[in-house]
């Protein structure tokens, strides 16, 4: 009787996989992320929302130190993953990455085969031995991305020539090949028609059972539908962090109340 | 037909989950009328005791479906068949925990008449209109789950027959009260559980109509047959 969520959407572990704590940004001198704090669960999908500009997409990479490609950029505060310092000089980012992966807006495959595509992460971090063990590895991500059955026949085809759903998912597999243990994406359905994003859409909700998925999207309506938790950013700001059952039906901020209902932008 | 599954399977958890609470309270509320005549009419104290107390099970679950739907159509979006399965969710929870609440009332007025004389036959009377509302009740909520808008039809068809028999008990009340004042008290209690039975079977043809505009996308028109004379009857047996 006592059970409020009628689905079996309930997260198996409340683990934090991510904590952030203070974290700001600043583009030479412009202040785009002022203090924030978020924890990140484990096995939960968590989407980042706000306007444009109000400092998401730079947050979310923070996550993974892809600020750290931009030289003007300059982010002070904690970042731990597993409890563990990403920002510590000891770490590399290159295997930071490999285990916070990211996909991209746009779908961008390599210029390579599909195979290819998805062998190329595990094959500079050594994940595999043999070519049988990268077979194997390429068929796992293809499977977890949902789109094995779709290219299983062509692998040798460039990933190019896909679909821009499939090129996604592609970039999905490719990411998720390394082993990751946190997924980022950023914006990853805005290039796809509906039923690509409700395919893409499926997918992250399957890839909650494995990994933690961090998202940040234009679309309100896809952070209601695939995120347990809601952070809504706002000049920098983090207004507002929490269930996103209660953010979408009766959030504590007004600034979060006008804009998922439409008032301010 | 809509019938397929959506591809973010999740998205069905959700609206499979919300009518099977929608299900799970229709056998507690067909369960509650039945219990509550029963009580009435084996004048047993003890299961009328029950109904009162299971109606909370009700309400919570009423509560409980609201806050699901209400979840659903921030999260999900629902549009077309979706969006009618989740309007319909909210209108026939408010149906059944009516329903249930009336149940609740007969439950009370039986432990209130529990001490007077018995007036012949009357249990076993409203039982049987409570018998009759509760069949169409179990059919108006399987025409649900299968989606059958002409089950649902037959359902709203047949509220006739209630309110068939609430004219008579409404007569036959009146007699015993005119023959006998001592009568007045058990009779006026006896009506007002007549009367609920009755309106029982106004929120079960409700929830009929609402099978009816799940289905075809319509609500009916409301041309349905009525037989509750007693507004226009002065009482005199002629």
């Amino acid at each position: 009787m006592n059970d409020m969520r009628l689905t079996e959407r309930g997260v198996e572990t409340k683990q934090i996989k991510m904590k952030a704590r203070g974290v700001e940004v600043f583009y030479g001198d412009t202040h785009a992320i002022k203090s924030v704090d978020v924890d990140i669960e484990d096995h939960t999908v968590t989407a980042f929302i706000g306007p444009s500009g109000c400092g998401k997409s730079t947050f979310l990479r923070c996550l993974n130190r892809m600020n750290d490609t931009i030289d003007i950029c300059r982010v002070t505060g904690d970042i731990h993953l597993d409890g563990e310092d990403i920002y510590d000089p000891r770490i590399d980012p290159v295997q930071l990455r490999a285990k916070v992966g990211m996909v991209f807006q746009k779908p961008n495959p390599f210029p390579k085969s599909i195979y290819d595509n998805v062998a190329y992460g595990p094959k500079i971090h050594g994940l595999a031995r043999t070519k049988a063990e990268l077979d194997e590895i390429v068929e796992k991500s293809l499977r977890r991305a949902a789109i094995w059955n779709e290219v299983k026949d062509r692998l040798d085809a460039p990933g190019t020539g896909l679909s821009g759903g499939q090129q996604q998912r592609l970039c999905i597999a490719r990411a998720v090949a390394t082993g990751p243990e946190v997924l980022l994406m950023d914006e990853p359905c805005s290039a796809l028609d509906p039923i690509a994003t409700a395919q893409v859409e499926e997918l992250i909700d399957e890839l909650r059972q494995s990994y933690s998925v961090v998202i940040v999207t234009h679309s309100m309506q896809q952070a209601a539908r695939v995120s347990q938790k809601t952070a809504f950013f706002h000049l920098g700001t983090l207004v507002e962090f929490g269930e996103t059952s209660k953010i979408f039906t009766n959030p504590e901020d007004p600034r979060t109340e006008s804009y998922i209902t439409g008032r301010i932008g | 037909m809509a019938h397929s599954e959506h591809i973010v399977a999740s998205f069905d958890r959700d609206l499979e989950g919300i009518q099977a609470q929608i299900m799970r309270m229709g056998g507690l509320v067909e369960d509650a009328i039945a219990k509550a005549t029963q009580a009435l009419e084996l004048r047993d104290v003890e299961l009328a005791r029950e109904v009162r107390a299971n109606d909370a099970a009700i309400d919570a679950l009423e509560e409980q479906v609201n806050d699901e739907a209400a979840r659903i159509i921030a999260q999900r979006q629902p549009i077309a068949s979706d969006l009618r399965t989740v309007l319909t969710v909210f209108r026939v929870s408010t149906n059944l925990e009516r329903i249930g609440d009336y149940a609740k009332n007969i439950a009370k007025r039986t432990e209130t008449i529990i001490d007077q004389p018995p007036v012949n036959g009357t249990g076993a009377s409203l039982r049987r209109m409570a018998r009759q509302v509760e069949l169409m009740l179990k059919d108006a909520l399987d025409a649900y789950i299968q989606r059958d808008a002409a089950l649902a039809a037959d359902v709203r068809a047949r509220d006739i027959d209630v309110d068939q028999m609430y004219s008579a008990l409404f007569r036959e009340y009146l007699t015993f009260m005119m023959e006998d004042p001592r009568n007045i008290t058990t009779c006026m209690h006896l009506h007002f559980m007549a009367k609920n039975i009755e309106r029982m079977g106004d929120h079960v043809t409700s929830i009929a109509e609402q099978v009816i505009y799940l289905v075809t996308g319509d609500m009916p028109d409301e041309d349905r047959p009525k037989q509750d004379r007693t507004p226009h009857d002065a009482g005199v047996t002629k």
